[in-house]
């Protein structure tokens, strides 16, 4: 029971590659979540598993069925748009009701059927109004409930969340939570958000370039990124990564501090450590570095640290308030082993 | 299974099914014609003489379109005074209506509606109704003409080769002024107001801001409107056919009187294709400046991608 | 000051109105006059209307016929118009295919087409077929305007649709067909509706290939007018009550479609 990219490859017609040999497997059940920056071909992995878009060669199979050349009405997806496109001369109970209609399904379930959808979304209240007399918010819960209502094998979702204001992303990302645990439905979710990937996938794959960098549950994105990109991309604010190299178990940053390292060979590298794993420490020990306070941000109930020292720049997340510091004080930082990431300099790979 | 099978066929065949019948249709009705025409142009096919069944003649039509015919370069020097003020007054009031509209009239919609009707009369209406207004002994404009005393009493417009041209620019005027002012008041409302707020705080003058700002933002809707007009002055037939009929002599004989003339009174088929394709000619001309103008850079934008 | 502006642009706006439309009321109020109110040597503004003209022009001369002429030609060259061109408007606002947009200039050198050129050989052409005073003449002969101002205007519409429109038609179980058939022509409906009225009014305007192509039994309405006026002794009571049956439904579409105009008579150039 799964549902499979193979070698899968996108070449627009103005020869932009959009994807490059993509390979991607997915139980049904699964919440998989398609996260990159933008060009990164997540949209177009998504268009062409729903058949919006033809692959310019390798094979969609669902249950090891190929189903690379149908068209979309014969592959049981259902997709929800980022601007929702409700249709603007049926009712919201008309457009739930479409696909239904379409499939043709009996005129007596058809009722029952959205009523138990739109109560499911909370929109039984507005079953006769058109589209334009809904709310962002309500018009999504319609498009979600339109790709629901017939229980397709997989529901598609190309940044469903991105035109909703702040507050309402995050109700409707909660609730999206709730739908999947509840409803048990397989879904695939595009977003160049990761804090909503991190939050909603069972399982994420980061795209760059048309190619997967990684496909992995959460927790191992988040704490064993496969590359340099994947650790950049996933957390706010970003991992610092600085530059340098390793001689005789010694980490030299570029322009900076020295600090030992374990079970690390030789030879130029990256390291990274999140802004929220690095210990500021009162006093100066074997351990710390001293760093020059630069800018000081009160993200309540954080307070964000701006250090430097010599070329290497570096954030630090501290979750408690700091009391007064002023800029140009010394800070003696601490960076613990255990949350150390080393990439490779040249290619940006992690060293495991 | 099988209608599986015609559903893809049906996918991937459906837009040249979608689009040959249009094409089909417009070459038989538009295509046929103009090689006919083009064929009827190279013999001496008479409807009113006899012997003169259309056998090929070569480019004799044509030579004598070249030298002998004066009636048919008279009547282009006259279509193109006709379009050149037509336009320019047409482009001028309306667009000066357009901005009266636009800066100093709030609730517009009743002035817009009422300002349609001249031009969604029929011509040949509109060629009526001028007709009766101008005749000379009981016309009632031309009693008011003769009371203020722009024209002498035994004046009529429409008979008096001096002033009868510019009857009919006046005319066309009157029909065509209210199309410059909804096309431009239709591009005066569409712009962003940003460059204006712009302007405004970079100090310009209202006078400055129209020539920095306004004209240039309106250059491509100011191109559409000035070629419109000038394509469809250059057709004009219907309005002089009634009003008259080209006369006095060939004082108003525009190229399509004129053509008509050939075809359909002297019965020259043959010569009068010539004269047909020639009008052809100068509107495809003209329409293709149009295109470049106002299509080109919207149509070949790239297309979109995911 | 800027009121006095305003008062005085007002005024301007008033006097030209005025001018645009007095003689079309004149017009309209000399279909009412007696032969004498409307050859007075001084016009005549208030009179004792007379209803004689409107029966006796299409009733005992016989005119009624060709207003129903023009309703079939203008009825049918739309239906034609729409039928072929609004799919074709539809495979060039959603496929890509080279030489598109060639193709759209050729729709639109169509329409730009001067009648006086086309008329003179489809006129040998219909004499030859055999179809010259019948109404599907003219109706082919106005689908040559007609058909690319639907191509055009309906390409606008339809490029209104979001294209997620589409897709989501397609992911709920439309084939390409079907979408088009059971989702765009619904949300495009009111510009094709909008289209329809616009391309009836033309035909109905329309004056040259008719007068070209039918002569007796086929006559429209503006066919008919000409043969009105004569040198002398012209009845323009009659002449008049035969304007304004030719313009008055013609005057009431236009307000219908107010909102489209601008993008109809621009070929889509400009949205209005």
């Amino acid at each position: 029971m799964s549902i499979a990219f193979n070698q899968i490859s996108k070449v627009f017609a103005d020869g932009t590659v959009a994807l490059d040999r993509l390979d991607l497997e997915f139980d049904r059940g699964e919440f998989i979540v398609l996260l990159g920056p933008s060009g990164s071909g997540k949209t177009t992995a998504c268009r062409i598993l729903a058949g919006l878009e033809q692959a310019t060669s390798g094979v969609i199979s669902i249950d090891g069925r190929d189903v690379t050349r149908l068209p979309p009405r014969e592959r049981n997806m259902s997709m929800v748009f980022q601007n929702y496109a409700l249709y603007g001369h049926k009712t919201v109970f008309d457009n739930i009701a479409y696909p239904l209609r379409v499939r043709k399904i009996g005129r007596n379930s058809i009722g029952t059927k959205v009523h138990e959808v739109a109560r499911l979304l909370q929109i039984e209240s507005y079953l006769d109004r058109r589209p334009s007399q809904l709310s962002g918010g309500q018009a999504q819960r319609v498009a979600v409930a339109r790709a629901l209502v017939w229980n397709p094998d997989i529901c598609l979702m190309d940044e469903p969340l991105s035109n909703l204001d702040a507050l309402l992303r995050l109700q409707t990302r909660t609730e999206l939570k709730r739908l999947h645990s509840d409803l048990g439905h397989t879904f695939l979710f595009v977003t160049h958000d990761q804090e909503e990937a991190m939050t909603l996938g069972t399982k994420i794959a980061v795209l760059n370039e048309g190619q997967l960098v990684q496909f992995d549950i959460p927790r191992r994105i988040y704490h064993e990124p496969s590359s340099r990109f994947v650790a950049e991309f996933i957390g706010r604010p970003a991992m610092n990564i600085i530059d340098g190299e390793i001689n005789n178990g010694m980490f030299q940053a570029a322009g900076g501090f020295q600090i030992d390292v374990e079970n690390q060979p030789d030879g130029p590298v990256a390291m990274g450590i999140r802004p929220e794993q690095i210990l500021v420490s009162g006093t100066q020990t074997k351990q710390t570095i001293e760093f020059e306070l630069d800018v000081i941000e009160l993200v309540e109930p954080d307070t964000l640290l701006f250090v430097k020292k010599g070329g290497v720049n570096m954030v630090v997340r501290v979750m408690r308030d700091m009391g007064q510091i002023e800029r140009g004080a010394t800070v003696h930082l601490a960076l613990p082993h255990a949350h150390r990431h080393f990439f490779e300099l040249a290619d940006g790979r992690r060293r495991w | 299974m099988i209608k599986r099978r015609m559903g893809a066929v049906l996918d991937r065949g459906l837009a040249p099914l979608l689009l040959i019948p249009s094409v089909l249709l417009l070459l038989l009705i538009l295509v046929g014609p103009f090689l006919y025409m083009v064929w009827t142009a190279f013999t001496d096919l008479h409807y009113a003489l006899p012997g003169r069944a259309g056998s090929f003649v070569g480019f004799d039509n044509f030579r004598r379109l070249m030298r002998e015919d004066q009636i048919f370069w008279h009547s282009f020097l006259l279509t193109l005074r006709f379009v050149f003020w037509v336009v320019v007054v047409e482009f001028t009031a309306g667009f000066s209506l357009a901005l009266l509209l636009f800066h100093f009239i709030q609730r517009r919609r009743l002035f817009l509606t009422l300002l349609l009707v001249p031009m969604m009369l029929a011509p040949v209406a509109v060629g009526l109704i001028w007709k009766l207004l101008l005749q000379g002994d009981f016309g009632m404009v031309t009693y008011y003409l003769r009371w203020i005393g722009i024209i002498d009493t035994r004046t009529a417009l429409l008979s008096d080769p001096a002033l009868v041209l510019l009857t009919i620019i006046f005319i066309d005027v009157w029909q065509w002024t209210p199309f410059v002012t909804l096309i431009m008041l239709a591009g005066l409302l569409s712009l962003p107001r940003e460059p204006y707020e712009a302007a405004i705080m970079d100090g310009a003058r209202p006078l400055q801001i129209f020539r920095d700002v306004t004209l240039p933002l309106l250059r491509p809707i100011i191109a559409l409107v000035l070629l419109l007009r000038g394509i469809d002055a250059f057709k004009e037939f219907d309005k002089v056919f009634i009003l008259t009929g080209g006369g006095p002599g060939t004082a108003t004989e525009l190229l399509s009187v004129y053509t008509y003339r050939v075809n359909f009174k002297d019965w020259d088929l043959g010569y009068g294709a010539v004269c047909a394709f020639m009008v052809y000619l100068v509107v495809l001309i003209l329409c293709a400046v149009f295109y470049k103008a106002v299509f080109w850079h919207e149509s070949r934008a790239p297309a979109r991608k995911a | 000051m800027a009121r006095a502006w305003r008062t005085a642009a007002l005024a301007a706006v008033i006097a030209v109105l005025l001018l645009l439309l007095l003689p079309y009321l004149w017009i309209f109020l000399t279909s009412f006059k007696t032969r004498l109110d409307a050859l007075a040597d001084v016009p005549v503004w208030v009179f004792t209307p007379t209803y004689d003209h409107y029966p006796e022009v299409f009733i005992n001369k016989g005119y009624l016929p060709l207003v129903w002429n023009s309703i079939i030609v203008a009825v049918l060259s739309t239906a034609l118009s729409l039928v072929v061109g609004a799919p074709a408007a539809y495979v060039f606002a959603r496929f890509d295919f080279t030489g598109r947009e060639d193709l759209f200039f050729f729709f639109l050198t169509t329409r730009m087409a001067p009648p006086i050129s086309v008329v003179v050989p489809m006129f040998l052409l219909f004499t030859t077929l055999g179809i010259t005073d019948k109404p599907i003449a003219v109706i082919l002969a106005h689908t040559t305007f007609n058909l690319s101002l639907v191509v055009w205007m309906m390409r606008g519409f339809f490029n209104d649709i979001p294209r997620e429109i589409d897709e989501a038609a397609m992911m709920d179980g439309h084939s390409q067909l079907g979408t088009f058939l059971k989702i765009l022509i619904p949300l495009a409906a009111p510009g094709l509706a909008a289209t329809a009225v616009l391309c009836f009014i033309l035909s109905w305007n329309e004056f040259l290939y008719a007068f070209i192509l039918v002569a007796f039994e086929g006559r429209t309405l503006t066919v008919g007018i000409p043969g009105l006026i004569t040198p002398h002794g012209t009845l323009w009571g009659q002449v008049a009550a035969v304007a304004v049956v030719a313009t008055l439904p013609i005057l009431v579409f236009t307000f219908i479609v107010q909102r489209h105009l601008v993008r109809g008579l621009t070929f889509g150039a400009v949205k209005g």
